[in-house]
């Protein structure tokens, strides 16, 4: 009996050394500490299948100059602690160059420092904190920042012909990276900004900040809100009376919002960050997930994940395999990529633009907005 | 000129409100001496017991919810006094500070375990207020300064026409010598928690009509009515009053001025002041 099982257990322990000698000559490792169990588990089962599929797709046309990708999983438990854990072991152990970064902002921000010290490209298919990046010059991300928002806001802010306007923003991290970002650009393009108001969350009261805001009727308010500050806000509005047309980001777009604030909010607009269901890269990546899972359900970020996986292999293609190859090859083969989720260009902070559409509320629905 | 006035109606507005809770806090501290760190959550709950009886299963319409709102209200007043504070009496100051806050906590975690963090409201439509001498006021708002008005002249008629509230004076001055002259202070003590759960209720339900419910709204309030107490001079009903009116109107003119990040400051600062100025109002000594 025990004759049987050491034999067993030796049979395994060749069969799998073999493997991995093999493996380890003949395919491109690339790592992937996801979430495959705890709090957001659920996240990391959807990447995981999207960036199987590719894989998958990208070693059928032929793999990496006739390499195989291999994705090494290391499951990273959905806290911040054990995503250090796995991308240490991802590095260490694997040996992988680059490695897709966990999700969760904060998650992603503890592993950075990691792949960081040990000069290895870490990717973020989802992180939109703007500091997701800033451990050093080895991580990247493929969706786009909360900063480039206040982009967005004043491109709007210009096209609507609102040359002046007051700004409240969310006294936050986020708010006032948001609005930092908003007037820079809003000056370059001429416009001025005539009063800056932060306020605090939860409040339950803003009519201060918004006398303060609407003092001289501005034409038009910029408003960089979550939801439940913006309800408070715009019912308030509404109360006293104050006219003037309302410019959000993304954060506020919300049926939430309606549901609270009701009529305060009709024909509010904002912008978001927009992703195209009609070009052919999108719908051709719907189809082969339909043909591959058998539904459409695309996991939430699952298209990020998916340009994400090809730029990596484009970037070991073209870099060789190895960290600073990668790491240089990255901004050259994302160059005008044109992925499911639009341009991939890396910008200096090695994140990616993205392309904006706009929302307004009509009738109580959230809608696109068209002008 | 029109900004100006609707600023100085909002401060009064916030300034009821905020004179609504501090005569409560002010109340259980003439009474008791010590500062109830829990009274946000009897602002908070008062208004919480509308929504449940407002909402499913029982769908009352509000003027028939109120009274069994408040009832609840003064129910939980008196089971924080009964559970928490009664068995303290004698505990010194430090205890019933953590007591009060451990209170707090668990009133406010409740709230959240029962209804969740998001922000919540009575669903009535929204309105444009009515315009008056270029300002906008809304009928709740109406409400909110008529009711205080009510609840004022009640309490002056209760602490200065009535042998309870004489009693309540006289228990607020010095406790020994109300027992020895034969004022029955446990009387006294049930009317102080039940007029401030009163009170507490009463300002919870107008502040959420006005805006909204949420598990953090006492909190917030209270700071501000704590500030207002201090102004006031501890344990001085009618100092309240003033504090509070006072401090609504400091921050509503204040942010036209400076920057509204800054508009909590405002009351903190005047808080800090009066603890560097008359340090006594918090540690026993009454003006």
């Amino acid at each position: 009996m025990r004759k049987t099982v050491s034999l067993i257990l030796a049979l395994i322990g060749t069969f799998s050394l073999s493997t991995s000698l093999a493996t380890a000559q003949e395919t491109y490792k690339v790592g992937a500490a996801f979430a495959l169990s705890g709090s957001i588990a659920v996240y990391g089962e959807g990447f995981k299948k999207v960036v199987d599929m590719a894989a998958e797709e990208i070693n059928a046309a032929g793999g990496i100059k006739g390499k195989k990708m291999e994705i090494v999983y290391e499951d990273n438990k959905s806290t911040p602690k054990d995503c250090v854990t796995a991308v240490r072991k991802l590095i260490t152990v694997d040996k992988v160059p680059v490695l897709f970064g966990p999700a969760g902002s904060s998650n992603f921000m503890a592993a950075a420092p990691v792949a960081q010290e040990n000069k290895v490209v870490m990717l973020s298919a989802q992180g939109a904190a703007p500091a997701l990046t800033k451990a050093g010059e080895y991580i990247f991300r493929v969706f786009p920042s909360d900063i480039l928002q206040g982009k967005g806001v004043s491109e709007l802010c210009v096209r609507l012909g609102y040359k002046e306007v007051p700004v409240m923003y969310v006294n936050n991290d986020w708010g006032l990276g948001l609005k930092n970002s908003f007037v820079e650009n809003f000056r370059k393009a001429g416009g001025r900004v005539t009063d800056e108001i932060p306020y605090d969350e939860n409040k339950s009261d803003y009519r201060a900040e918004l006398i303060r805001a609407t003092k001289g009727n501005p034409k038009a308010t910029v408003n960089l809100t979550y939801i439940k500050e913006g309800a408070v806000m715009f019912k308030q509005a509404y109360e006293m009376g104050i006219k003037t047309q309302w410019i959000c980001g993304s954060a506020a777009r919300a049926p939430k919002l309606v549901e609270l604030a009701g009529k305060a909010v009709e024909g509010i607009i904002g912008t978001y960050p927009f992703v195209s269901h009609e070009t052919k890269e999108y719908k051709s990546f719907l189809a082969a997930y339909k043909k591959r899972y058998g539904d459409d359900k695309i996991p939430i970020f699952g298209d990020y994940n998916y340009d994400m996986v090809y730029i990596t292999a484009k970037a070991i293609e073209k870099g060789g395999y190895t960290s600073d190859g990668i790491r240089k090859a990255l901004f050259e083969v994302a160059r005008g990529y044109r992925g499911v989720t639009g341009k991939k260009t890396f910008d200096q902070d090695r994140g990616v633009d993205s392309e904006y559409g706009e929302w307004t509320i009509k009738d109580g629905k959230i809608v696109d907005y068209k002008k | 000129m029109e900004f100006l006035l609707q600023s100085i109606f909002n401060g009064v507005l916030a300034g009821c409100i905020y004179a609504l809770f501090a005569m409560g806090l002010t109340l259980i501290y003439g009474v008791l001496n010590f500062i109830n760190f829990a009274h946000g959550e009897l602002i908070m709950w008062g208004a919480y017991f509308l929504f449940l009886l407002m909402e499913e299963p029982l769908h009352l319409p509000l003027p028939v919810a109120l009274v069994p709102a408040l009832f609840l209200t003064v129910l939980l007043g008196m089971g924080m006094d009964r559970l928490v504070f009664k068995p303290l009496r004698q505990a010194n100051r430090l205890t019933l500070l953590i007591a009060a806050l451990g209170l707090s906590f668990l009133l406010r975690n409740g709230a959240q375990f029962f209804y969740g963090a998001e922000i919540r409201t009575y669903g009535f439509e929204i309105k444009r207020g009515l315009r008056f001498l270029g300002i906008s006021i809304t009928p709740s708002q109406i409400a909110i300064v008529l009711t205080s008005v009510v609840c004022i002249l009640l309490l002056y008629f209760l602490f200065h026409r009535s042998r309870l509230g004489k009693s309540m004076r006289a228990v607020s001055d010095n406790l020994e010598l109300a027992r020895v002259v034969g004022i029955d202070s446990k009387r006294a003590i049930r009317a102080a928690w039940v007029i401030a759960s009163l009170l507490a209720g009463v300002g919870g339900i107008l502040l959420a009509l006005d805006t909204n419910l949420q598990p953090g709204m006492g909190l917030i309030n209270l700071v501000k009515a704590f500030a207002a107490t201090l102004l006031g001079g501890v344990g001085n009903l009618w100092g309240a009053l003033l504090g509070g009116l006072f401090i609504g109107l400091a921050e509503n003119l204040g942010v036209l001025i400076i920057s509204p990040g800054y508009k909590d400051a405002i009351a903190f600062g005047i808080m800090v002041l009066m603890l560097l100025v008359r340090p006594s109002v918090l540690f026993g000594g009454r003006e």
